[in-house]
């Protein structure tokens, strides 16, 4: 077997690794410890110059405080308005785009699916102008909706790869064997196709919700108002307001970061591999 | 009524043509079965029956109605795959009763029809579970009660057996034959394997690259194989083939064997010249009975016990099968006398075609 176990490995390389193996978790920890630590920090502390090393006390009121003093709440809230409906609206459309592309052999088929391709290759920084201008022209900048809306189109591509090749892979005489039994193309897709693309759903959605979750660039340039802010933009606008008060900022990074992370677990029981196992032969 | 009847079919799959204009007539009830060697296009054969590949050319109609250009779900057939394409996230009740589920049937009758059909194929205990805790066989039978819920005038199989180990592929072809009878539809059946193709079929229609070879019963094309590719292909071990000079004597036809010996068959002939003779291991005689005698060196000897298949060669180096007696005692090296009973010898032309069949009636 290649890579071999470490388990079977040599008595030093064995050791070597059980060394090496926490010190590099720490190193790659070691600034979201820092936050973690730091967001449990009394403010006292703080003025006190105790930066980095052990806590006084540990102030979860700084928690409530960020919650109390800020507009966290409503940033999280509109995080969720962009990110729940993108992930709906890029994951769905690509549902149907990938089907499409999967099953179909139209003409322009090939064509159609590099052009999807190609979107990924494109560094989106170079739109922003022209994307910013059209949102103000279209009545969409500073609003929730215009993010949604340039989201999915922006995710759509990617996610349109990432479906077409999922069910490129799946057994074609499964849709064969439906055809000749009379099912129609839609009730093929509806019912033996989106259920065996649960894992890939599950994937995509994690994967979409955290890149727009953590999105920053497009919500500072399509969004000034605090009324359709996200939380990462928003938390920008807190570092101005608390300008050393990172304990409060350390705390609303923290509770920023929570969602994608409940996502992940959330969605995790739908990763089962192997799901169209004793579909055919095996 | 559901016949289906060919007219010179034709696929191609770009520039290359695979089905090469096909003429079939398949009766009522019939079970025929699509035999030929890997590649011969059987399975695209069958595929444009279902409608699940273009018709490039020439018309296809299943119960007297043109099907030439009608999609898979209107053409009223039902297919189990090679591979059984059961969905794997449906328990077999689901599977069984999908197609009716979808195409609007009342769930009292689907459920009648399900149990009808589990009950068919024993499949009652094992409705609750998923494809994938199923043996091998136990898929098979699945696929095929996905089939028969239909009520289908006409059942394609794409190599169903294929994928089971040896023995359950015997008992899946009783199974099989079985419900022909029971259900008295037409069944298009496609095997690779001569054996299956004799044992099931009511009509063999023998295929090579793209073209029949011929169309008839088991019997017709072990006795009267039109050409050396069938006379090849059917029959288990395969025909043994001779290289003879032929011309006509007496009326009848008189060959050289290797070595020297002659042979006088029945039968005519235009012109004399190199021919292939044609004798079945089951009809050359090992204790040297026939109309002509040729001493061969034994190579090899299979003991299979109710018999024994000896593997010979002849004066010019050609190898021969010979079946004999289950206890014959000769071993490598040995020599035997190999009898060729007259009647029971095929003839070639260059070309491969039948010029005479043997037939033992005579
Ligand atoms: N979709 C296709 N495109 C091009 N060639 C094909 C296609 N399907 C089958 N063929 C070719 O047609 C020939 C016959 O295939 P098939 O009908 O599957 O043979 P078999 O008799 O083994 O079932 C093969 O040479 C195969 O490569
Ligand atoms: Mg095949």
């Amino acid at each position: 077997m290649f890579p071999t176990p470490i388990q079977k490995a040599s008595g030093p390389t064995r050791l070597a690794y059980q060394i090496a193996l926490p010190i590099a978790l720490v190193i790659w920890l070691f600034p979201l410890i820092g936050v973690a630590v730091t967001s449990l920090r009394p403010a006292s502390d703080l003025a006190a110059g105790n930066y980095f090393g052990v806590p006084s006390s540990i102030a979860f009121e700084n928690y409530a405080s960020v919650f109390r003093d800020s507009p966290i709440g409503w940033y999280i809230l509109n995080s969720f308005k962009v990110t729940i409906p993108t992930v709906i609206g890029a994951v769905g459309l690509s549902c149907l785009t990938g089907f499409a592309l999967a099953v179909y052999g139209f003409r322009a088929n090939l064509w159609v699916f590099f052009a999807f391709v190609a979107g990924n290759f494109i560094p989106f920084q170079i739109l922003m102008v022209p994307v910013r201008d059209l949102t103000l022209k279209a009545g969409l900048y500073d609003s929730t909706l215009g993010l949604v809306l340039f989201h999915v189109a922006f995710q759509t591509g990617f996610c349109t790869l990432f479906m077409r090749n999922f069910i490129k892979g799946m057994p074609f005489a499964l849709i064969e064997s439906a055809r000749v039994e009379g099912v129609s193309e839609w009730q093929i897709f509806r019912h033996i196709v989106l259920p065996l693309m649960r894992p890939a759903i599950a994937a995509l959605s994690v994967l979409v919700f955290t890149f727009v979750w953590n999105d920053y660039f497009w919500a500072t340039v399509l969004v000034q108002g605090q009324h359709a802010m996200p939380v990462t933009a928003g938390l920008y606008a807190l570092n101005g307001q608390w300008v050393a008060a990172w304990h409060l900022v350390s705390a609303g990074s923290i509770v920023a970061a929570l969602p994608p992370v409940l996502m992940f677990f959330l969605m995790q029981r739908h990763f089962i591999a192997g799901l169209t196992l004793g579909a055919t032969k095996g | 009524m559901a016949e289906v009847s060919l007219s010179n079919v034709k696929k191609d799959f770009g520039a290359i043509s695979i089905i090469k204009g096909i003429d079939l007539e398949i009766k009522d009830g019939e079970f025929c079965v699509f035999v030929g060697p890997s590649g011969c296009g059987k399975s695209t054969l069958l595929r444009m029956i279902a409608g699940l590949e273009d018709i490039s050319q020439g018309a296809l109609r299943i119960g007297g109605r043109d099907m030439t250009k009608i999609g898979p779900s209107d053409r009223g057939v039902a297919m189990v795959f090679q591979s059984y394409a059961l969905y794997p996230h449906m328990t077999v009740g689901e599977n069984i009763g999908f197609g009716l589920r979808m195409t609007g049937h009342e769930k009292a009758e689907i459920a009648k029809r399900t149990a009808a059909a589990a009950k068919m194929l024993q499949l009652e205990p094992l409705l609750e579970r998923k494809p994938g805790q199923l043996s091998g066989g136990q898929r098979q039978r699945v696929a095929i009660g996905r089939a028969i819920v239909r009520n289908p005038e006409v059942f394609l199989f794409d190599e169903p057996l294929s994928n089971l180990d040896a023995s359950l592929r015997v008992q899946m072809r009783g199974e099989i034959s079985r419900l022909h009878q029971d259900l008295g539809a037409t069944m298009i059946y496609v095997t690779h394997d001569q054996v299956e193709a004799m044992t099931m079929a009511d009509k063999i229609v023998v295929l090579s690259a793209g073209r029949i070879e011929q169309v008839g019963s088991p019997l017709e094309l072990y006795h009267r194989p039109k050409n050396l590719f069938v006379a090849g292909f059917i029959g288990s071990p395969k025909m043994n083939f001779i290289p003879v000079d032929a011309r006509p004597h007496n009326g009848g036809i008189e060959v050289t064997l290797p070595g020297g010996a002659t042979l006088q068959l029945a039968g005519t002939l235009a012109a004399a010249g190199k021919m292939t003779l044609g004798l079945r291991p089951e009809h050359a005689s090992a204790t040297g009975a026939g109309d002509a005698v040729l001493p061969a060196k034994v190579q090899l000897a299979e003991h299979l016990g109710s018999e024994t298949l000896f593997f010979v060669s002849l004066a010019d180096g050609t190898e021969i099968a010979v079946k004999a007696d289950g206890l014959a005692a000769e071993r490598p090296g040995d020599t035997m006398q190999i009898g060729f009973p007259a009647r029971a010898c095929h003839l070639f032309d260059a070309d491969g075609n039948a010029v005479l069949n043997g037939d033992l009636t005579r």
